[in-house]
């Protein structure tokens, strides 16, 4: 055991600060998320709140949020100073700033940053920070998702690159007025970001009682030592690993129906290269930017925490090391390299408001290449999800709807994939069907797993679900999704996980028509009904050492046909629904 | 009138008596009998009547807290369920949220896919579905299809059947249908629709309530016609009832059918026990602080009572329940929680706990790990020789040996290393309280705290110095606090109507005749249960939120009938207490009334006043002096520090601190900045910085 205690301050005190933070970022995520108004803040919790000190380190983050929102605000914070020092600007008290920009560390356009500026003692000491995501920041097309033809960065809408939208305790009128005015749903937009400042207000205060009760030199000691603890941890893991280089690839659909090959088939390369307690993931050999669409990620806000969150929740999966803070100690570790110019490293002003899917292979790349080290540790290939945005006009205002369809994830050793949830660097929640019937003209017709479809394995992937949902009166939707064309991986003798899809029907009559995973707004007639299918994870290990009472209980379950079972484990089954152990043991040794 | 609260715990299983009429009370401890509690139930009022002379035959009341329904939960050990729901939506259950319980966790189990209530082979759908309009059915009921399905579920062996179909909680009329036809086609099973169990939006959450109450209905219901019949044969003649998560109590009837209420039955009664140990200080505004061996409950009552959840809010065992209960914040720290340096080299406390086997090391069964209760030892504030009255050994050398092998690694004195184990533990329970007081809206320093539990007197002193509580009160039995709340409680019942009306376009005259007729449905129960007119109070409330939120807020709307000017009210302490909770208002905005709520009471008897008596002086009290380590202003120090025994202290004693009070159950510390004095009915108060 290594002795821990800085010679500034003591262990005791350290975990009473860490504990008076962490407090205040879950009452930060608390508040949000009952104050705000739409669903893909309320219901989906895309958001994240975070304090972080003067130097730019965050000290704590609200943990009932989606990671993608909470980790990126060092970065936010990081690009608000940037352009700041360029334009000569400075913080004062009472500002509050909101920023967007996916060059300046923003994680893309549709999630808002807004930004408190600490002081105490007329001194700067720390930011208090929210991140959100708004259902519509004046893109070409109604809603934030689904912007896939957007053809620069001008295209995805309004871009706030370190806006004070309040100034030493001033509201900036105009802001407000041009901001209502360019983006629909303003009334839910505006709310939300009131919601989002007045959380941040509460962080801000909050933040100022801690240092008051504790001191500021035993505050900023105690936070170098939460640093030195995530990195710590961080490096413990890493050394760990046998030093090597590993190498994975991915790839995405791109534009499934585009004429252009270099929008199709987008390679995300990723290796591992491990040496000692440091690790560096090497981007190198990732497809070319597209410099037209906007699959492209931005380097900082997506890409990095597609990374840190993977590494994590792999090498410090909070199921065996319980939970521990997320802070900028814990990447210190690890570098990263992206050539410029490619999906992961763009070049403004190439455009990245729809690089969910993308960064969400990033992490399931990332997970391949760590496979080949921590085999225990791992899933097999994850399914990627596919975000719909559904809208429609009303009394001369518009109604914007985001339905999020999950993934699964793959086997793992020793447990079956997880079934139809959210993956990787998202978790957000589902709205619930009553909630979305009684408030848009929408109808969800079918909610349920897939029956019969699962990647066989000893520990086989997770299930995929099936989502339709129709329109009661006119109105467009637009869809953002990926993994229509490559089925997720199986993993160590375990078979290949399934596509997901996405068709409409016009009519009931109709036969439903197949669509890309890219879709741009669509008019949709009342009566249209759209089907999502989500994509099933891959298979863990030989199936054929799968226990066959598991094999047995799938089939009950409806998730495997009998000759499935035959055919794939090597298991019979008798008529009554139970295991011909002879039998089965007869095809199983044959087999090998 | 002769009452009995009997609550049963892990391991013991608690008793008082009351009588009314000649203000006696006496208190009993049993072990709790886990094969079949009703046994310890009936081994505890049969040895309390026999001790005390009192006449079984005349016992008027048993008020009962039960853990049936938790522990069958907690330890997935339910009934073989089947379901039958709407075609199209066979896995609401099993997808939930899609929200996995954890941001980091690749190898981390879903609860509800990894145990399902119901597994998929007996979830089938049949055609019907209603709409979110009053009335709309887009699909009327397939009669012959349920009937195919109930005689599926019957051939799988199921005992319980679910019905859950989408927007039940606007329409039940198919629900309801269904359970008829499940009542003519298999009238053994269990039956929970989920329009009955909890008529609220959210389908997977509603589902999943419907589906524990399926879940755990047989065992409860089991439970309960054999703890009555054994009352009956042990010539109790008694009237039973059984203690809700409301706060309230149920008939025996009413918790057979509805055993979900009774989740939180023991620590709903704790919460009432607090609140009558501020009543009798003339307290209302309380935060009550339980800590057992592995974990701590709060709760927070105010002038209007103790607080209730929010519907999204409570999980048991990683499910969602969406029933009226008392809001009761679990952390997971206790006697028990193990202090370590973990990976990191962090200096953590819990949440593991060494338990009640081997438990801490000063317990001297093998515990070799150093706990909170350990610390306490080693800072002299469990004394070796007087520790639950003397019926238990601690072993202070063990206690030595696991602390400083931990003060080794952090390279600390012993002392400072114990004294930070609490710190640590201390501040994690202040922040929770933080999080229920500070952050939305109340001062801690208006609030007096009621400490109780095993060890809930150990650690309140130094909780309530963090968040500036003033007052601490340490009830006369602080061990069996949830069986003295069991005397306190009335007939409860609470019914729900979703709404979704908007302030926009308010139609006050079905909200009058939906109140109306909720109240009717309620008053109607209380009276079945025996309640006359006179003993019967009604409350009416709104779970409103902004139009577009997803959170509700709680609003009485007790009063008037409803109209565009009693709204104005209402609407108004809407936009109070949401800047209350939250910091902020937003006046502009449409306000839309989500659920109408009607919560029915009935009188029932109930614990009296009683003044402690007996003829001795505080000297009396003084067991003995020794030396006790106390953390004064960032030194420790070793203080001379008297022990007293409760039990001798007489009513209207004041003492100051330091100083150490043991009684059979707990031992209260009081800091050397602190006075302490004994009230005329018992409870013993605490003055920080006096």
């Amino acid at each position: 055991m290594t002795k821990v205690q800085s010679k500034k301050i003591d262990p005791i005190t350290v975990q009473v600060v860490l504990g008076a933070l962490e407090n205040v970022a879950v009452e930060m995520g608390h508040k949000l998320a009952r104050m705000a108004y739409s669903s893909i803040i309320r219901e989906s919790e895309d958001f994240g709140c975070a304090l972080v000190d003067v130097r730019g380190q965050q000290l704590c983050e609200s943990s009932h949020s989606t990671p993608l929102q909470s980790g990126p605000i060092p970065g936010y914070i990081k690009g608000i100073r940037q352009i700041m020092e360029e334009r000569n600007d400075t913080f004062y008290p009472g500002d509050v700033i909101m920023h967007n920009s996916p060059y300046h560390g923003a994680s893309h356009g549709p999630d808002v940053g807004f930004c408190i500026p600490v002081f105490y003692q007329d001194e700067l000491i720390g930011f208090s920070f929210t991140a959100a995501h708004h259902l519509d920041i004046g893109a070409s097309t109604p809603g934030s998702c689904g912007i896939v033809d957007a053809v620069d960065a001008y295209a995805e809408g309004l871009q706030f690159k370190a806006i004070k939208v309040y100034e030493k305790g001033v509201k900036n009128r105009y802001v407000w007025d041009m901001l209502s005015d360019n983006i629909r749903a303003p009334k839910m937009v505006v709310g939300d970001m009131e919601a989002q400042i007045a959380a941040a207000k509460i962080g801000a205060q909050r933040y100022l009682e801690i240092i008051e009760k504790f001191g500021l030199d035993t505050v900023e000691a105690a936070s170098e030592e939460l640093m030195n603890y995530s990195e710590k941890m961080m490096r413990d893991a890493i050394k760990k690993l046998p030093d090597g280089e590993y190498t994975a690839e991915g790839f995405l659909d791109g534009y499934l129906d585009s004429s252009d090959p270099a929008k199709k088939d987008l390679r995300i390369k990723v290796t591992v290269k491990v040496h000692g307690s440091e690790m560096t993931v090497d981007l190198t050999g990732t497809s070319p930017q597209v410099t037209d669409r906007p699959v492209n990620m931005p380097l900082m806000g997506t890409v990095d925490i597609a990374i840190y969150l993977t590494l994590r929740s792999i090498l410090l999966d909070s199921t065996i090391y319980g939970s521990f803070p997320q802070n900028s100690g814990l990447i210190r570790p690890i570098h990263i390299v992206a050539p410029k110019g490619t999906l992961c490293n763009p070049i403004f002003p190439a455009p990245t408001i729809a690089r969910f899917n993308s960064g969400n292979m990033v992490a399931d790349t990332l997970m391949k290449a760590l496979a080949q080290v921590v085999p225990h540790q791992v899933s097999a290939g994850v399914g990627n999800l596919q975000v719909v945005a559904f809208s429609g006009e009303k009394d001369e205002n518009y109604w914007v709807y985001m339905d999020i369809m999950e993934g699964s994830y793959g086997g793992r050793y020793g447990k079956d994939g997880m079934d139809a949830v959210d993956t990787l660097y998202a978790n957000t929640r589902n709205n619930p069907i009553e909630d979305i019937e009684s408030h848009y003209p929408l109808r969800v017709n079918r909610y349920e797993l897939k029956d019969n479809e699962c990647a066989p394995g000893k520990w086989r992937g997770g299930i995929g679900s099936i989502r339709e949902i129709s329109f009661l009166a006119d109105g467009s939707f637009s869809v953002e999704a990926d993994g229509h064309k490559f089925a997720p991986w199986g993993f160590d003798g375990g078979k290949a996980g399934s596509v997901g899809s996405l068709s409409i029907r016009e009519k009931e009559s109709d036969e439903p028509f197949k669509l890309p995973s890219k879709l741009p707004n669509r008019i949709a007639k009342a009566g249209s009904n759209i089907e999502l299918a989500g994509p099933g994870g891959g298979g863990y290990g030989n199936p054929f050492e799968r226990d066959p009472e598991k094999v047995v209980s799938d089939f009950l379950d409806g998730f495997i046909l009998k000759e499935k079972a035959f055919e794939d484990y090597g298991v019979v089954i008798t008529g009554s629904g139970e295991v011909d152990y002879q039998k089965t043991n007869e095809i199983r040794n044959r087999q090998r | 009138m002769k009452l009995f609260g009997v609550d049963v715990g892990g391991t013991f299983t608690d008793v008082i008596f009351s009588d009314t009429d000649n203000r006696l009370t006496a208190i009993h401890k049993v072990p709790t009998t886990l094969d079949d509690p009703s046994t310890g139930v009936i081994q505890g009022i049969l040895e309390l009547c026999e001790g005390k002379n009192i006449d079984k035959a005349q016992i008027d009341h048993v008020f009962h807290g039960t853990t049936i329904a938790t522990n069958a939960i907690l330890e997935y050990d339910g009934a073989k369920t089947g379901m039958l729901t709407t075609k199209g939506y066979r896995d609401i259950i099993h997808i939930g949220r899609h929200q996995r319980p954890q941001n980091h966790s690749i190898m981390q189990d879903i609860p509800w896919q990894d145990r399902p209530l119901v597994q998929r082979r007996h979830r089938l759908s049949v055609t019907e579905r209603m709409g979110p309009l009053k009335d709309q059915v887009i699909m009327p009921l397939e009669e012959s299809e349920v009937r195919g399905a109930v005689a599926t579920l019957k051939k799988q062996g199921v005992e319980s059947i679910i019905v859950n179909f989408l927007f039940s909680y606007i329409n039940p009329a198919h629900e309801q249908r269904v359970k008829e036809i499940i009542e003519e086609e298999y009238p053994e099973a269990f039956i929970t629709i989920s329009s009955d169990v909890s008529p609220q939006f959210r389908e997977f959450e509603r589902f999943t309530t419907a589906s524990i109450n399926g879940f755990v209905g047989p065992k409860v219901k089991n439970y309960i016609q054999n703890l009555e019949q054994r009352l009956k044969d042990s010539g109790i003649a008694a009237e039973l009832h059984i203690m809700s998560s409301n706060g309230g109590v149920a008939t025996p009837k009413t918790v057979s059918e509805k055993p979900v209420n009774t989740l939180l039955s023991g620590p709903a009664a704790g919460i009432l026990g607090g609140a009558w140990a501020g009543e009798l200080t003339n307290r209302e505004k309380l935060i009550t602080f339980d800590i057992g061996g592995t974990s701590a409950d709060i709760g927070i009552i105010t002038g209007s009572g103790y607080s209730e959840s929010s519907a999204r809010d409570t999980w048991i065992a990683g499910y969602p329940v969406m029933v009226p209960m008392i809001d009761i914040h679990t952390i997971g720290a206790g006697g028990g929680s193990i202090a370590h340096i973990d990976e990191g080299g962090a200096f953590k406390v819990g949440p593991k706990s060494a338990g009640s086997r081997p438990g801490p090391a000063c317990y001297g069964h093998g515990g070799s790990k150093p706990t909170v209760s350990d610390a306490n030892v080693v800072l002299g504030r469990i004394d070796e020789y007087n520790f639950l009255g003397g019926e238990m050994q601690i072993y202070s050398n063990a206690a030595y040996k696991v602390i400083d092998e931990l003060a080794g690694e952090l390279d600390l004195s012993r002392e400072r290393t114990a004294e930070g184990i609490l710190q640590i533990m201390n501040n994690n329970m202040a922040n929770a309280i933080r999080e229920r007081t500070v952050q939305k809206g109340e001062d801690p320093r208006e609030f007096s705290l009621v400490a109780f539990g095993g060890a809930g007197p150990l650690h309140a002193v130094e909780v309530a110095k963090i968040l500036n509580i003033p007052e601490i009160i340490i009830p006369l039995y602080p061990g069996i606090n949830s069986a003295t709340g069991l005397l306190t409680t009335d007939l409860k019942y609470d019914v729900i109507k979703t709404e979704f009306m908007l302030s926009t376009n308010m139609d006050f005259s079905g909200l009058n005749a939906d109140f109306k007729g909720l109240e009717s449905q309620l008053v109607n129960q209380l009276k079945e249960d025996g309640i006359t007119e006179n003993d019967i109070q009604v409350a009416r409330s709104a779970d409103c939120r902004y139009a577009g939120q997803g959170y509700e807020l709680r609003i009485d709307l007790s009063g008037d009938v409803l109209d565009e000017v009693t709204i104005i009210e209402a609407f108004t302490n809407f936009h109070e207490s949401h800047k209350a909770e939250y910091g902020h208002h937003f006046m502009e905005s449409a306000i839309e009334i989500v659920n109408i709520r009607v919560t029915g009471m009935g009188v029932m008897p109930k614990i009296e006043k009683q003044k402690i008596h007996h003829d001795h002086q505080l000297e009396d009290a003084l067991l003995k002096t020794g030396e006790t380590t106390f953390n004064i202003n960032g030194n420790l120090e070793k203080v001379e520090t008297k022990f007293y025994q409760r039990e001798k202290i007489p009513a209207g004693a004041e003492f100051q601190g330091p100083c150490i009070v043991l009684q059979k159950d707990t031992t209260t510390v009081i800091p050397p900045d602190c006075t302490a004095s004994i009230e005329e009915y018992g409870n013993m108060i605490i003055k920080v910085g006096v």
